[in-house]
């Protein structure tokens, strides 16, 4: 048989899941009646925010026209095709997904927007297919689209990849435009897989899920050998062993299969395995009586590059948020958890996600999936901190920071960001990046107007409005994309907040000593903000080490009565006051001080 | 959505959940049996001759040339509902209000069909307190006569501020000279006892003007003076004045010291302070409002009007035309009914706005012991927001000014 395994992969919003839609539906794997917008988004979350989250896997047959003297005719002989494509998700926080995928493949989709051009994203995809060793197929989407401009397009991938601006195909994923040239180019310009059926099994975990019924859904590539219902399976990495009850393929349904997988295939295997956990992503499986010797080469697990603590907030109960986390974690391993407890906000979870957009996504599924309410503590990064002694020790929450005596250094995590802008905004860009202290790297021209930036910057100091920022400058055009460097020491010390007299310590943040004063002053300011008056005054102030940096006071409610209460006002008048106890109750009660959501999140804000 | 409220169906165990809309009389356990008692009666009357801006009253302007005479319609209606009612149960109150709206829009004709009417059905038998409200510029010699003989005994009339300006910046149309002129008609038609209605912390006041209104106010010698702090309702011009800038609110701490200043005068001057913003001379507070404070059970007629009868409240739509095109019982909206644990929270909002505030033994009768409310409460007695008297639980000087932050701890 034919088989193409291959993923698309593109920057964010560049059509990845539209172009897999019209491959669904030209090759037949869907009918037109069934088509859906995205089709392989199937989550609610990603079909509300338009955007994939998680690498969908799917087989579809294409039967490839024969073509005879040039003639191609519908109806005529055709020869078929496996292709087994994987749709990725293009946000930044999701790269280790597309990095998996492409573990499973031999080729890929690079797919660019005809009118937005090369970005961020772009570049940091098609390297890593290209170090995983993938032949690159550059498609170049939205043709249909007014302003498209594919040659000019054609030209910076040339440029910027060193793919030749022939090859690309060009296309409109939205009217189908090209895509059995794409079809064609897939079976023509792409390896089939090379494995042999004949040695022994080796097969990449390159994905998994939970389902309700089956429980543990295994995504694999088979590299190397055979594999079939009723084999005894080895994990190689974790050692345990699994019966394989169930082998198939995403059709993009779960479809089972009854004959046996052989090298080259893509499938999934059901096996009774109870949690997400009990599996590695990047591990090897193969057969128990007859194991390969070494495990195919793994790939590098999900770092958590940022976390925060989760509370039970509102009516919920530490249990109830427990059952919520767990459960959340059946579906989505790439985030971590750890009970934590907090002075001010009691027991909860230190929880480690790839990126913001991650953590916004887990808590919005924890509330949701879980109906649970969460309050939710300001984002932070690892620290590596050197103690007095030789011993140095890892810490992802402020408040952990051990006595400054005890201190050597502390270290914090450095990325390397690339930044695609018009050149016009270069300057504020470089002075955004110094006033984050950021290391210039390099320049390097795109095109005409357009340029590669490239800075080490603290992981902390973009982590929460620096893209926000990055887009105002650039009027929207410009994209980032960060990979994680290593530790650096810096001149970093905790500062404590303290509210009515009451340290809080999940307000403590870790902030650099030349910036203290600054950010304490702002983050006062902001505190005052958020926290409503109370029937009392209430000192906000900010230390570091005992010694008070900043102060601000939040005066109390002077006048707060209804005038008038009669018999037609009664329910409404009760209704409004209920709701502003109910909006309460998703604060978090500091000794007598009603705290709100915001006011954690407020201790992010850099600038005023 | 319309459903019949069965009046007599609603006894005081009744427990129906709120969202409950309809009451079907075959699965209602209570028939006939403890028919309730209504204290005080209260018909709506929706006409005004301008909207005032800062108003949130169901009220409507009728062109004065048009073809439609609602103003008589509605009082045929208005009176066939009382009919209804009065058939329906033993209606007789102690209190009856006549509030809108402009009551004294409506002409004397349409004012003699529903006084007799009120008569007729026998609702004025019991009735000790008769208030009607009046616009000071239709208060007549002739409608106050006819008012005094049916026995209307109180008139409260909308004065809000003597000084043109703010009345000008409440888009309130009166000349303020008309109000010391209705004061007077009322006394002559033998209406003795009389309250106004004003209002502070309007845009532009300071503690001058509002001196100049309260002397204002106080040389007409009302019996009872209604002073309410100006409050922004939505969907109302002003508030949307306020949103868009074109108004400066009086700031909170001048608020606050002007309410100070009332406080302090008004007692100087006599008046009992007995609810957040109303005072009254030695007996004279108003009855019928007190049974909103209290929990009583009360009726409301005419469109908007709402009513509170065993822990089910509801009201009459706020549609003139569909209360015209109605029989018998009008569409109602919002009908709830509370479970108890709320419904305590709900009589605490309403007792602690009166002066003298909650009786001991009320609390001892509704506040479990294990009440969360009790914790509430003793925090507050010891930040000095509450104290207790020898019979009640009630607000301290300081606990006024911010009773509603207060309260929604004890809802
Ligand atoms: N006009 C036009 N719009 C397109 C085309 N392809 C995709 N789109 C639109 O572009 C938007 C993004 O498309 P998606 O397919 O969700 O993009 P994606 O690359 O999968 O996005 P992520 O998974 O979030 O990275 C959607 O609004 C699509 O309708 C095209 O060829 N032409
Ligand atoms: S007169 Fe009274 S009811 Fe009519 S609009 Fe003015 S404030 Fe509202
Ligand atoms: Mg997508």
């Amino acid at each position: 048989m034919n088989i193409r395994n291959f993923c698309i992969v593109a920057h964010i919003d560049h059509g990845k899941s539209t172009l897999a839609d019209r491959m669904l539906q030209l090759t037949g794997a869907i009918s037109d009646r069934e088509m859906r917008a995205q089709l392989l988004d199937g989550m609610d979350l990603e079909r509300e925010r338009g955007i994939t989250i998680k690498a969908s896997a799917v087989s579809v047959t294409y039967k490839r026209p024969l073509a005879q003297a040039g003639e191609k005719k519908k109806g005529g002989a055709t020869e078929e095709y496996l292709f087994n494509l994987i749709d990725t998700p293009g946000h930044v926080d999701f790269h280790y997904e597309v990095s998996r995928a492409l573990a499973a493949c031999e080729g890929a989709l690079l797919v660019v927007d005809a009118t937005q051009g090369v970005q961020a994203q772009t570049v940091a995809n098609a390297y890593l297919a290209v170090e995983t060793g993938l032949e690159l197929i550059p498609v170049i989407n939205k043709v249909d689209l007014p302003s498209a401009r594919p040659e000019d397009v054609a030209m910076e991938i040339e440029q910027v990849l060193g793919l030749p601006a022939e090859d690309c195909i060009y296309c409109s994923a939205k009217t189908g435009k090209g895509i059995e040239e794409l079809l064609e180019a897939i079976c023509d310009r792409l390896p089939g897989p090379s494995g042999d059926p004949t040695v022994k099994t080796q097969a990449m975990i390159f994905d998994s899920k939970y389902d309700d019924y089956r429980g543990v859904v295994v995504y694999f590539r088979l590299f190397n050998g055979m594999l079939a219902v009723g084999n005894k399976v080895r994990m190689m990495g974790t050692g345990r062993t699994y019966v394989a009850t169930e082998l198939g393929k995403f059709t993009p349904k779960m479809t089972p299969t009854k004959q046996p997988f052989s090298a080259g295939e893509v499938g999934y295997l059901v096996a009774s395995i109870k949690t997400l956990d009990d599996v590695n992503i990047g591990d090897t499986i193969t057969l128990d009586l007859d194991p390969a010797d070494e495990p195919l080469p793994g790939y590098q697990q999900p770092q958590q590059m940022v976390f925060c603590d989760f509370y039970p907030a509102g009516d919920t109960q530490f249990d109830e948020l427990r059952d919520a986390i767990d459960r959340l974690h059946l579906n989505d391993a790439s985030f971590t958890y750890a009970p934590q407890s907090s002075d001010a906000l009691g027991f909860g979870f230190r929880c480690g996600f790839l990126g913001m957009l991650h953590m916004e996504i887990v808590q919005e599924r924890i509330e949701r999936e879980g109906r649970t309410q969460v309050i939710q503590t300001a984002p932070t990064v690892t620290y590596e901190v050197a103690m007095t002694g030789g011993r140095t020790m890892q810490i992802t929450n402020p408040a952990d920071l051990p006595d400054v005596s005890n201190i050597v250094e502390v270290r914090e995590p450095i990325v390397s960001v690339e930044i695609i802008t018009q050149t016009e905004s270069i300057g504020d860009l470089m002075k955004l990046c110094e006033s984050r202290r950021g290391i210039y790297k390099k320049q390097q021209y795109l095109s005409d107007n357009r340029q590669i930036l490239e800075y080490e910057l603290p992981l902390a100091e973009i982590i929460y409005d620096f893209y926000d920022k990055l887009k105002s400058i650039t009027r929207g055009y410009g994209t980032m994309d960060y990979t994680f460097k290593g530790f650096r020491a810096d001149n970093l010390v905790k500062m404590d907040i303290l509210v009515n007299g009451q340290k809080v310590d999940a307000l403590s943040v870790i902030v650099h000593r030349a910036k203290a004063e600054h950010r304490g002053r702002t983050l006062l300011v902001r505190l005052k903000k958020e926290i409503d008056r109370h029937l009392f005054e209430i000192p906000l102030q900010a230390a570091i080490g005992g010694k008070i940096i900043a102060r601000e006071t939040i005066k109390s409610v002077g006048k707060n009565v209804t005038a008038k209460c009669y018999g037609g006002d009664v329910s409404r008048k009760r209704k409004l006051l209920e709701k502003q106890k109910e909006g309460k109750k998703r604060m978090k009660r500091v000794g007598t001080v009603d705290i709100p959501q915001e006011a954690f999140m407020a201790v992010l804000s850099v600038e005023e | 959505m319309t459903h019949v409220i069965p009046l007599d169906q609603l006894a005081p165990d009744a427990t129906r959940p709120a969202s409950d809309s309809s009451v079907s009389q075959a699965t209602d356990p209570l028939t006939t049996h403890s028919p309730a008692t209504i204290a005080a009666l209260y018909a709506h009357i929706p006409f005004c001759f301008h909207k005032c801006h800062y108003c949130d009253f169901y009220s409507l302007v009728e062109p004065a040339n048009s073809p439609h005479d609602r103003q008589k319609q509605f009082t045929h209606r208005l009176t066939s509902e009382l009919h209804w009612r009065a058939a329906q149960t033993d209606l007789r109150p102690r209190t009856l209000f006549i509030g809108g709206g402009t009551p004294t829009l409506l002409r004397p004709p349409l004012w003699e069909s529903l006084l007799d009417t009120l008569h007729q059905t026998r609702i004025t038998q019991n009735v000790q307190e008769f208030t009607v409200e009046a616009n000071p510029e239709t208060v007549t010699p002739n409608l106050m006569t006819l008012l005094a003989t049916a026995g209307v005994n109180r008139v409260s009339i909308g004065a809000q501020s003597f000084d043109p300006h703010l009345l000008h910046a409440l888009e309130r149309w009166h000349d303020p000279a008309n109000v010391a002129h209705a004061v007077h008609t009322v006394r002559t038609a033998g209406i003795s006892n009389i309250n106004l209605d004003l209002i502070f912390a309007i845009p532009g006041q300071t503690l001058d003007t509002l001196h100049a209104d309260l002397h204002a106010a106080l040389a007409l010698e009302p019996d009872h003076i209604s002073f309410y702090n100006l409050t922004y309702e939505p969907n109302t011009p002003m508030t949307a004045r306020l949103k868009n800038g074109a108004i400066t609110p009086v700031p909170e701490h001048l608020e606050q010291q002007m309410y100070e200043y009332l406080l302090d005068e008004l007692e100087a001057a006599g008046y009992e302070h007995y609810e957040v913003s109303n005072w009254a001379k030695p007996s004279r507070r108003c009855k019928h409002n007190l049974s909103y404070w209290t929990n009583d059970n009360w009726l409301g007629v005419g469109p908007a009007a709402a009513s509170h009868v065993n822990g089910h409240r509801w009201k009459n739509a706020p549609h003139l035309g569909r209360y015209l095109a109605s029989q018998d019982q009008p569409p109602t909206a919002d009908h709830e009914h509370l479970p108890t644990a709320r419904s305590v929270g709900e009589q605490l909002m309403l007792r602690l706005r009166l002066i003298d505030g909650v009786p001991h033994t009320w609390l001892d009768d509704h506040l479990p012991h294990d009440d969360p409310r009790h914790g509430a409460i003793t925090r507050f007695t010891s930040a000095e927001l509450l104290e207790r008297t020898d019979t009640h639980l009630r607000l301290t000087r300081r606990g006024l000014f911010v009773a509603d932050a207060l309260i929604q701890e004890l809802l």
